[in-house]
């Protein structure tokens, strides 16, 4: 068994790693404290290759794996966890249900301007009353003459205020059971009757843009219609499977960023006449999170090996997100601890990771869904005859 | 036209330790290509770019220099191709040598009219090398460019020396060390990155060489100096207004400060 990551991938760490340092790193206190999304970044992601990450390069994209993927977004959550967000909704939510599903006239329409940061794209599934219960779309896409006509409206969308092309879910048919009657389409921002509302105020990932979607009588083409009728259920769950595993990255990010942040703060903070981190006390609560991060560390690329090698890995990306959301919220809580008074402020970061750790646990499946998913896995694998 | 660059790979000195004696310890450094050495891909890429020319890394180190790893890190950045002349102790030698392995890899290759390097290696920092070169090939040497153009046959730089500029040229083929502000580095494409393992790489021993033990000689690393002591304290003062009081007015005497009415 290879622990080892390809010179490429190593590679690709260390660019990130320098572009983190120089473009992203210094502002994420400051969109934190001021809610406001990093624009002037996006086009510094583009460049750098990762707003298509996926995407392969006849369509204009970097053409990278999953692993290669996950390593860039925990690498960016180091430092910012709403830039690696956005980066994640982006990648995983937006382009890779076009990449999968898309024809071609729509992937040559949409995914060169994905990957290159002209367009930026977000996923509208999130309804007030369909959360956690995804399948109880009440959003619309009445079938027409030559369309379909889109009304209802989403929440919690991840970069809506900047996004131009949406990945929209709407009930289709009140026939059979409810997630056989929902289907996916392609909406464009600027099409008459949608509008984009006021962005939230969060506890965490503040800078991150989540404002509510409103369609009202929105004439789509047929054109706009993602996968065939009826498939919307399936797409968003086989999205998620893989934007999990990007969340579960993002939660590695941060908690390393909060290990860091603390190791860094032991060492120079003196206490009784010596730094606290020569004091077992200390160092135990390093140590803890060292270990969580690590254990955090091989589940995450253990989920996207098996997607890059095209292998089943939903249940490995639910374990992933599982494991590092909870990891990330202790990790970060005990980054404040080894700070103590200090932590506690907004002069340090230990209390901006703590707070952004906590969404982790909550978007793109809560942990709860978590322990369904990988109990419905095993189950099954284990059922009696 | 072909543009050379000379990088080095090496150490990261922001992973080095340094311990009492002031001996600094790079053996858990990770080895890097050379900050310094980035600006300079970075020049030479943007003028490979407007002269249509060839642009090659160029290094003299250990075998290390010549790993996968460390070439595409390189080719990353930018180079068309490397070469790497490898042998053992060529990472820590002196500057004699590393230029005159330069010289001999330069006379190797054929047809360069443009060596540029750093401003100076990223462990040793002696800014020796880019003169040695050039008087090794007999070439004209110009250090500290800001910025840098060149045409078929001249090569011109600007650089600042106090507060003025100062514009020189040189006929090609020529060597430039290019200062640390002479061009931004950016990190490299996950598109650069994938392309940089299908480039071309040479690796050449130093026994391969025309003149193998060309500036071999005995520059020995000294004794450490002892670390320098801290600068004398010239503001200290509990209350924050009067400190800021007293650095305005040791700023104006110092004549970096100038604060005019009205602007």
């Amino acid at each position: 068994m290879r622990f080892e990551l390809t010179e490429e991938q190593q590679l690709i760490r260390d660019s990130v790693k320098e572009f983190v340092q120089s473009e992203i790193a210094p502002l994420a206190a400051e969109i934190d404290r001021d809610h406001r999304p990093p624009l002037e970044t996006i086009p510094k992601l583009a460049e750098l290759g990762l707003l298509g990450m996926f995407v392969p390069t006849e369509y204009s994209g970097a053409g990278l794996d999953a692993l290669s993927y996950v390593i860039a977004v925990e690498e960016i959550a180091k430092a910012c966890a709403t830039t690696a967000v956005m980066v994640e909704a982006h990648n995983s939510l937006a382009i890779w249900p076009i990449l999968h599903y898309g024809t071609e006239e729509q992937k040559q329409a949409y995914l060169p301007g994905m990957a290159t940061g002209e367009t930026m794209g977000a996923f509208g599934l999130t309804e007030p009353g369909a959360g956690t219960d995804a399948a109880a779309q009440s959003s619309t896409a009445v079938p027409t003459e030559d369309g379909y006509l889109l009304n209802g409206q989403k929440v919690f969308i991840t970069g809506a205020g900047y996004a131009k092309v949406f990945v929209v879910f709407a009930r289709t048919s009140n026939e059979g059971p409810a997630h056989k009657g929902i289907s996916a389409f392609i909406v464009d921002r600027d099409l008459p009757g949608f509008d984009i509302g006021e962005g939230e105020r969060k506890l965490g990932i503040r800078a991150s843009s989540t404002p509510p979607l409103m369609f009202s009588d929105v004439r789509l083409p047929k054109s706009a219609l993602l996968g065939k009728e009826g498939q919307g259920f399936e797409i968003a769950m086989r999205t998620l499977d893989g934007g999990r595993t990007g969340i579960a990255a993002q939660a590695l990010g941060i908690a390393e960023g909060a290990l860091a942040a603390a190791t860094d703060y032991a060492q120079q903070r003196v206490q009784f006449g010596r730094p606290i981190s020569s004091m077992q006390a200390i160092q135990w609560m390093l140590a803890d999170m060292a270990t969580e991060i690590e254990a955090g560390r091989l589940l995450v690329y253990q989920a996207a090996w098996l997607e890059s090698q095209g292998l089943p890995h939903a249940t490995a990306g639910a374990m992933a997100k599982l494991f590092c959301a909870e990891m990330a919220s202790r990790v970060a809580g005990k980054a404040i601890q080894v700070h103590g008074g200090n932590g506690y402020t907004e002069a340090y970061p230990v209390e901006r990771f703590y707070r952004d750790a906590k969404i982790t646990e909550i978007y793109e499946g809560t942990n709860e869904v978590q322990r369904i998913l990988i109990a419905k896995s095993l189950l099954k694998s284990t059922r009696r005859a | 036209m072909r543009i050379a660059v000379a990088y080095k790979w090496a150490g990261d000195p922001q992973e080095a330790n340094v311990g009492p004696d002031g001996v600094v310890d790079m053996s858990r450094a990770k080895p890097v290509v050379s900050d310094y050495d980035a600006v300079a891909i970075a020049v030479g890429r943007q003028l490979a770019d407007s002269n249509g020319a060839e642009l090659i890394g160029l290094s003299v180190g250990d075998p290390a220099a010549a790993a996968s790893m460390a070439t595409k890190t390189a080719l990353a950045r930018g180079l068309d191709r490397v070469v790497v002349v490898t042998g053992a102790g060529l990472t820590s030698a002196g500057a004699t040598r590393t230029a005159s392995v330069l010289a001999e890899a330069v006379r190797r290759i054929g047809g360069v009219d443009l060596i540029l390097t750093g401003d100076s290696s990223i462990d040793a920092g002696a800014k020796l090398v880019p003169a040695m070169l050039g008087g090794i090939l007999g070439w004209p040497t110009l250090t500290d460019a800001d910025k840098v153009s060149i045409s078929q046959e001249t090569v011109t730089l600007t650089r600042v020396v106090g507060d003025q500029e100062e514009q020189l040229a040189a006929g090609l083929p020529a060597v430039l060390a290019v200062s640390t502000d002479a061009a931004a580095v950016k990190a490299p494409g996950m598109k650069d990155v994938l392309a940089a393992g299908k480039k071309p790489v040479e690796v050449i021993a130093v026994t391969d060489l025309a003149d193998a033990h060309a500036g071999e000689g005995a520059v020995r690393s000294a004794r450490p100096l002892d670390p320098p002591a801290r600068r004398r304290v010239r503001i200290d003062a509990t209350d924050p207004a009067e400190a800021a009081r007293t650095l305005l007015e040791s700023l104006r005497a110092d004549g970096v400060l100038a604060l005019r009415k009205g602007e």
